[in-house]
């Protein structure tokens, strides 16, 4: 289990590092390069001053020793302009050069300075993923119960009615992108003009407010209420649930026809015990897999709702750091990813020996 | 602060009136009307009877705060600035000499009062007195001269400023020249000129001339070591997310006190349709800018309307480095098969004037009036044919935005009704500032600017630093150099309509039409007049 777990861990670090390098290469590209020249310089810079900004700002010479540097095992570039001001990779303007440390990279616990944000990056990042965090922690809370609870449902009698709306309700949900559901539920709940909102805001059920829900949840980030949250929420949560509840489902179908829930039935246990005894946790291993996979996933998610309504987490600052080429920044996001992804298969793997004990891990 | 003002050459009645003031034989308000009446500007009579001279009314409310709807860009060196929306930010404690008001006057703020001599070659400015830096030191005539050091220094790559002053330049160096920018005394400053320029003062005032302290380091971010003389202090900017500027601590601000307490800058991004929600849902008491059909919608949901018509246009310009548009007559032709008033329809639902493609508007004070050209589609397809270009494919490029997009898809439509093989592509903001000097077809917007010849210099001359048409014509060349030495705006007309004329016959540019500008605000705020640069004068601003 403790090798398991260490191999685990190693993969992880080469899938970074390699990961890392990949994104490297991409914003380094000398478009790309130009591209932050102009926006971190001026707009309105001549070609000439972008390639002068380009070799100034250390974004010159082999790719592997700039990358050597990020990493923090090559020495950090520094660059004197001709009033002997000294600009550098380890220090900011007007602190001391002399004082700086050579090498400051990953290894030196430094995630370097995102040129959009203006901060340290893992200062920026800490706080967007502490908000990403929130969304994800609140679709979890709607997501997993509701579609379990749907899954189990429709599953423990296959072709009832009940197994058929449920069914339909989850497949029509799953098949709605997120950047239709949101806008759909935005203009049904959350503009004073269409929807229900004019219906209640007439009948004096929302006041003082003109919208049932907030179309926007950037206030979210300093104060989580139902109002401002509640739509993000159900965008991403409406994907998943169907998702979910279909695999519940399926798992659900296979158990109750296993030999062990005909003989409990015969033996005259009553239905609702079968259910709740026998079938549900062996019903619920394929699930949780799926479950756990939605962590990752929901990273992706979280870009397109975050965006639409203005929740300032990691999603959004993803979308920020790639469109403006912040190179720490989109290195760091896909760290984040990486690890993401490979502990919640970690966790699940781990998962399975406590939910099927005929599993083991090697 | 008196000797200021009498040097200044104030009618001699208004100080009979103050005096009287003094004796108290007038009251405040009545010495106002009567000096006021006399010419004075509010600003002198106040310094007149020995009050600290706010261009502010004096009965607004203190007290309140404000959330307006803007990007929030990161704050940069100010002479770096390429934004509005970033100076609005730094405006809060970055001040500047002069300042240029919707009206189209100038008003002094750090400076009391300037003078230029008869060929626009030498400047006396006088400065402000009382004006402190909120670490307490007083501002000074040094500072005035450190800045300018910065502003002329062209070794800065992308300094915004550099190319604004070049009489003031030593061209072998790329800085400031020995003896160009003077100290006289503690309270004035020469610049002597090496040929004459009349933008100085518009130029002071645009908005990368923000006046910083000694204490800044090239390159800095201004918001980490806000030392300035204005009111308010930031006490937050994340880019992307928000600003918040707060009254600065300790600080006796010369001008008095501005009224409100706190200006909040929220960052919704720059869709168009958000902001509708972002008011019906109370999140946002002002916008910066509100375009298009949304102007209607933010009228009917009971908001304040401020409105200004302005010299801000939109220019689909050819660039004749690509082999299609090399030709006079190819330009031309594509120019004329563009009717105006059906852009200013479709792309800005007739909020503005329509324009002569000469990129001159009747607010400037040297706009002439030129004969109104022959809008001719018919003319196209021959002269493309002529060209041997009848069957190449065109592309015209805009930005994805609202009413940037419709502005160019009317002129593509209009284009491609006429014959032309043309497509509009739109790009993201992102990608689309990259190379925007040097696609061979596409749209770029300008924003107001106070004389017509100073766009004009900027983007027509085969110097200038943002000519995106790679225009190169040597009359207008030595016709801008020449009207750049006059101050006198009647006299400049002539030569702004001869460069008119070479600006239309050229055909690089078709400048549909000139915007008004349109701002929203919640009832309850006063002040927040649209301003033609998209400045945000934070002290005018109050709660009504």
């Amino acid at each position: 289990m403790g090798l398991f777990v260490l191999r685990r861990l190693g993969v992880m670090l080469l899938t970074a590092i390699a990961l890392t390098f990949v994104v490297f290469y991409l914003t380094n590209l000398q478009p790309n390069l130009e591209k932050l020249a102009r926006t971190e310089g001026s707009v309105r810079m001549t070609e000439e001053a972008v390639q002068d900004w380009i070799a100034q700002n250390g974004h010159s010479g082999s790719i592997f020793m700039r990358y050597g540097q990020w990493l923090g095992v090559v020495p950090g570039w520094t660059y004197t302009d001709e009033k002997g001001q000294m600009r550098g990779r380890c220090f900011e303007i007007g602190q001391d050069p002399t004082a700086a440390p050579t090498y400051c990279g990953l290894l030196q616990g430094n995630w370097g300075y995102s040129t959009f944000f203006k901060t340290p990056v893992m200062d920026s990042l800490g706080e967007k993923l502490a908000a990403t965090g929130w969304l994800m922690l609140a679709v979890m809370l709607v997501m997993v119960p509701t579609s379990l609870l749907l899954g189990v449902l429709s599953g423990m009698r296959e072709g009832s009615a009940t197994d058929r709306t449920l069914s339909t309700f989850s497949i029509a949900s799953t098949a709605t992108p997120e950047y239709v559901s949101g806008v759909v539920l935005v203009a049904l709940f959350a503009t004073a003009a269409t929807g229900i909102s004019p219906l209640l805001a007439e009948y004096g059920l929302i006041e003082p407010k003109k919208t049932l829900f907030l179309a926007s949840a950037t206030s979210a980030m300093d104060d989580i209420t139902f109002w401002n949250f509640a739509l993000p929420v159900m965008t991403i949560a409406l994907y998943g649930i169907g998702y979910i509840a279909r695999m519940t489902r399926a798992s659900m179908t296979e158990v109750m026809t296993q030999q062990y829930i005909r003989t409990a039935r015969l033996k005259g246990v009553p239905f609702r015990t079968v259910v709740m005894r026998h079938a549900l946790r062996n019903a619920l291993i394929a699930p949780f897999t799926v479950i756990m996979l939605q962590f990752p996933w929901l990273l992706n998610g979280v870009v397109i709702v975050e965006s639409l309504f203005n929740y300032k987490g990691f999603g959004w600052t993803l979308v920020q750091a790639a469109s403006n080429n912040d190179i720490p920044l989109l290195l760091a996001c896909s760290v984040v990813a990486v690890v993401v992804v490979l502990l919640t298969q970690l966790i699940s793997d781990i998962g399975y020996v406590f939910l099927n004990p005929r599993i083991r891990l090697a | 602060m008196k000797d200021m003002i009498q040097e200044a050459g104030v009618h001699s009645a208004a100080k009979m009136y103050a005096a009287e003031y003094a004796e108290g034989k007038l009251s405040r308000r009545e010495f106002l009307t009567r000096s006021t009446a006399l010419g004075v500007s509010a600003a002198a009579a106040y310094g007149l009877i020995g009050l600290p001279a706010p261009a502010q009314a004096q009965d607004a409310k203190v007290g309140g705060k404000i959330r307006v709807a803007m990007e929030v860009k990161g704050t940069k060196d100010p002479r770096l600035a390429d934004w509005p929306q970033i100076a609005n930010v730094y405006r809060g404690w970055l001040e500047y000499l002069i300042q240029y008001n919707n009206d189209g006057s100038f008003e002094g703020r750090l400076l009391e009062s300037w003078e230029a001599n008869e060929d626009a070659t030498q400047y006396t400015l006088k400065i402000r007195q009382g004006v402190t830096w909120n670490n307490g030191e007083p501002f000074t005539a040094d500072d005035v001269v450190r800045n300018f050091a910065r502003w002329t220094d062209g070794n800065v790559e992308g300094n915004a400023m550099a190319s604004r002053f070049p009489g003031l330049v030593d061209e072998a160096t790329k800085t400031m020249r020995e003896g160009a920018v003077v100290k006289v005394d503690d309270s004035t400053v020469q610049l002597n000129l090496t040929a004459s320029d009349i933008a100085v003062v518009a130029n002071l005032s645009d908005y990368p001339a923000a006046v910083v302290h000694s204490s800044f380091q090239d390159g800095q971010d201004p918001a980490s070591n806000p030392i300035g003389t204005g009111p308010y202090i930031p006490q937050e900017v994340s880019v992307g997310q928000k600003a918040i500027l707060v009254r600065a601590p300790n600080h006796t601000w010369w001008g008095g006190t501005a009224p409100l307490d706190e200006i909040h800058y929220v960052d919704f991004g720059t869709d168009p349709a958000a902001m509708v929600a972002l008011f019906s849902s109370d999140e946002v008491d002002a916008n910066y800018e509100s375009v298009g059909e949304f102007i209607d919608i933010l009228d009917g949901m009971g908001l304040a309307k401020e409105e200004l018509t302005t010299a801000s246009t939109i220019v689909v310009r050819m660039n004749s480095s690509s082999d299609l548009y090399k030709d006079k007559a190819v330009r031309s032709a594509v120019q004329l098969a563009v009717d105006p008033k059906v852009v200013l329809e479709l792309g800005y639902n007739n909020l503005g004037k329509t324009g002569e493609n000469h990129h001159m508007f009747p607010i400037h004070p040297e706009y002439p009036e030129l004969p109104a050209q022959t809008i001719n589609p018919a003319g196209l397809m021959p002269a493309l044919e002529a060209a041997g270009l009848k069957d190449a494919e065109f592309e015209v490029i805009s930005l994805d935005d609202g009413w940037e997009a419709a502005t160019t898809a009317a002129v593509q439509a209009q284009l491609k009704d006429a014959g032309m093989n043309i497509k509009h592509t739109v790009m993201p903001g992102s990608t689309f500032w990259n190379d925007w000097q040097k696609y061979p077809f596409s749209s770029t917007t300008w924003n107001h600017r106070p004389l017509a010849v100073q766009n004009m210099s900027l983007a027509y001359t085969s110097t200038g630093s943002w000519n995106e048409t790679a225009m190169a014509n040597p009359e207008f060349d030595a016709l801008m150099t020449e009207a750049l030495s006059i101050a006198d705006a009647d006299k400049r007309r002539e030569l702004a309509a001869k460069m008119g004329t070479i600006l239309q016959e050229e055909g690089y540019i078709i400048n549909p039409f000139s915007r008004s500008l349109f701002s929203h605000h919640k009832e309850g705020y006063a002040g927040l007049a649209h301003h033609p640069a998209f400045e945000h004068h934070h002290y005018k601003w109050s709660m009504a």
